[in-house]
């Protein structure tokens, strides 16, 4: 039973894909079926999954609290009390849809409000968390410590000591490359200069050089992006071909 | 008034797009049923997380983010299977929970049944729910949830509850996978699967207080490499590339000679660093059966535009010779 209606899951599935790419011919009402019942299935799914997972647990379970009646002696325990003070979060979640009242929008505002004071709070301390270590970890040093080799060598075997050593210089490989991230980070933040009149050969040139090594980082963004594209393609082919192939020959053995 | 007749350069310029879409299915499909093995150098970010993975204390939990959906399931399930089949080996274990999508939670508990039919099937131990880890479902508002968990974790997850071994309700502190962390800290690493920007969230709010990894699509690559480089994070694995890598890292190790060979086919910035491959279940699964197939891809839309190119030139130039 358990095969079966994986079987009828994934050709459900099959018939969806088929349906959701046939756009790639033409928009159908074949098309259009699938697309409404997929925002349909999307929206339904997201309701009972916002009960179940989030407002039951979190909210409704914390005011109401939960009690265990014994089967034999009937005698109930409380494992965990109710908080009636949860009750106030509804008609303060619910204000906020007060916006689309002409008369009480002002109520919206208290809940846009405490949401907004939350988010600024934390404004200073994520900002910092987030491109704190980033500027920190652009200054990195362009100038060789030691010229013994080009590249860093091979330290398995030796000694702790002749490894620590090792691992603490910069060697000229690893300084060019340092070199080139510096030159484009320098080069990118020049091309966002819009407040004066960029003058003389040098300023020009580093704006221009900036503006050609954005696009190229664009270029490898959307090369990026076209990639993970196909990859979606890929998977439905192998969910067509490969797995529900699979499980259609396990259904059904020398038959289908 | 008759109109002057099509050149074939002319035509191939207007050549109906329903055409190549035909041939890229065709072609990718097709080479799914070829098995091979591609020759890969991992990306250092995909070594470093490889690295961080396979060397965890085992005494320690892994709090998973599972931020994808069927959307990407190409890229974001070969991730997460391969995070699984690495933590069961390993005997790691772990937490799931979401904050991108109310969706999110199913998707990845399909994929853990998955691999746990694959372990079953190969005679290798489940893991159990409760005792080795704990699916602790969707927690909306990333921002403040993260913030919570950074802050409070104790406090953020206390109203959750799940059956223990015995089937009776019970909060998941209590369970063996979570009694050991008292603080975000606690934790050995947080590896977020993203598809999303919960990445930026999970920096923000989580940097500095617990290692973090991520594992993310293509496209949320170059959103997310800058906090490599800065060493926010200790390593992330790419879309497509960075699951083969992973499972590459599992087949082969990492600077690790089977006996006889000469050379390690992995090598890491650290040579006095040696990790062992995966030795039990699979290895090499979704990222060693997509790869093909997306060098084929990849190749027809190479052609594609060269071919475009060629006919225009070559339209442009026929042109100006009949004039």
């Amino acid at each position: 039973m358990n095969e079966q209606f994986y079987w009828v899951k994934l050709t459900i599935g099959v018939i969806a894909t088929i349906g959701l790419y046939s756009v790639l011919y033409r928009e159908t009402k074949f098309y259009r079926f699938f697309e409404h019942l997929f925002l349909g299935l999307a929206a339904g799914f997201i309701l009972v999954a916002l009960w179940k997972e989030t407002l039951k647990p979190l909210w409704w379970d914390k005011m109401t609290g939960s009690v265990t009646i014994d089967d034999v002696t009937k005698v109930s325990t409380i494992d965990q009390p109710g908080f009636w003070i949860y009750g106030f979060l509804l008609p303060i979640g619910l204000m906020g849809y007060l916006v689309f009242s002409k008369k009480h929008n002002w109520m919206s505002r208290i809940p846009i409000g405490i949401i907004l004071g939350f988010w600024s709070g934390q404004q200073v301390q994520i900002w910092w968390n987030r491109w704190g270590a980033q500027i920190y970890g652009s200054m990195q040093p362009v100038w060789p410590t030691t010229t013994d080799s080009f590249t860093r060598p091979y330290t398995e075997g030796m000694a702790p000591a002749d490894q620590a050593y090792i691992a603490a210089q910069l060697y000229p490989s690893q300084a060019i490359s340092n070199l080139i991230f510096v030159i484009t980070i320098l080069a990118a933040l020049s091309y966002f200069f819009f407040s004066f009149e960029l003058k003389g050969k040098f300023l020009k040139g580093t704006n221009t050089l900036g503006r050609w090594l954005l696009m190229l980082g664009f270029g490898a963004i959307f090369g990026s992006t076209v990639m993970a594209r196909f990859v979606l393609e890929i998977d439905r082919m192998s969910y067509i071909f490969v797995e529900w192939v699979d499980q259609t020959s396990k259904m059904f053995p020398g038959g289908g | 008034m008759s109109t002057p007749e099509k050149s074939f350069w002319d035509k191939a310029q207007t050549l109906d797009r329903r055409v190549l879409y035909a041939v890229l299915i065709v072609l990718t499909a097709t080479s799914l049923f070829f098995k091979t093995e591609i020759p890969v150098n991992p990306d250092d970010s995909s070594k470093d997380l490889y690295v961080s993975l396979m060397t965890i204390d085992p005494s320690k939990t892994v709090l998973i983010e599972s931020d994808w959906t069927n959307s990407t399931r190409g890229e974001s399930a070969g991730h997460f299977e391969a995070l699984m089949r690495i933590l069961m080996f390993r005997k790691v274990k772990f937490v799931v929970y979401s904050i991108a999508d109310a969706q999110a939670p199913q998707v990845a508990r399909d994929a853990l049944m998955r691999i746990q039919e694959e372990r079953k099937g190969q005679g290798l131990k489940e893991y159990e729910p409760w005792v080795d880890y704990l699916d602790i479902g969707y927690f909306p508002n990333a921002e403040g949830h993260l913030q919570a968990v950074g802050n409070n974790i104790r406090t953020a997850w206390g109203g959750r509850k799940e059956r223990d071994d015995t089937g009776k309700e019970r909060g998941i502190f209590e369970s063996p996978v979570l009694s050991n962390v008292r603080v975000v800290g606690d934790a050995g690493l947080v590896v977020v699967v993203s598809a999303s920007a919960t990445i930026d969230i999970a920096v923000e709010r989580l940097y500095g207080k617990v290692p973090l990894a991520f594992m993310v699509t293509g496209v949320m690559g170059p959103n997310a490499l800058p906090y490599y480089q800065a060493g926010q994070i200790v390593g992330i694995g790419v879309g497509l590339k960075g699951v083969y890598d992973v499972e590459y890292m599992m087949k082969y190790g990492v600077n690790y000679r089977p006996d006889g060979a000469t050379k390690a086919k992995v090598l890491y910035k650290e040579d006095s660093v040696v990790v062992a491959p995966v030795t039990e279940g699979t290895t090499m699964d979704r990222g060693a059966r997509y790869f093909l197939p997306l060098h084929v891809a990849l190749t027809l839309m190479i052609l594609a535009i060269i071919f475009g190119n060629v006919a225009m030139f070559a339209s442009r130039r026929k042109k100006k010779e009949a004039k």
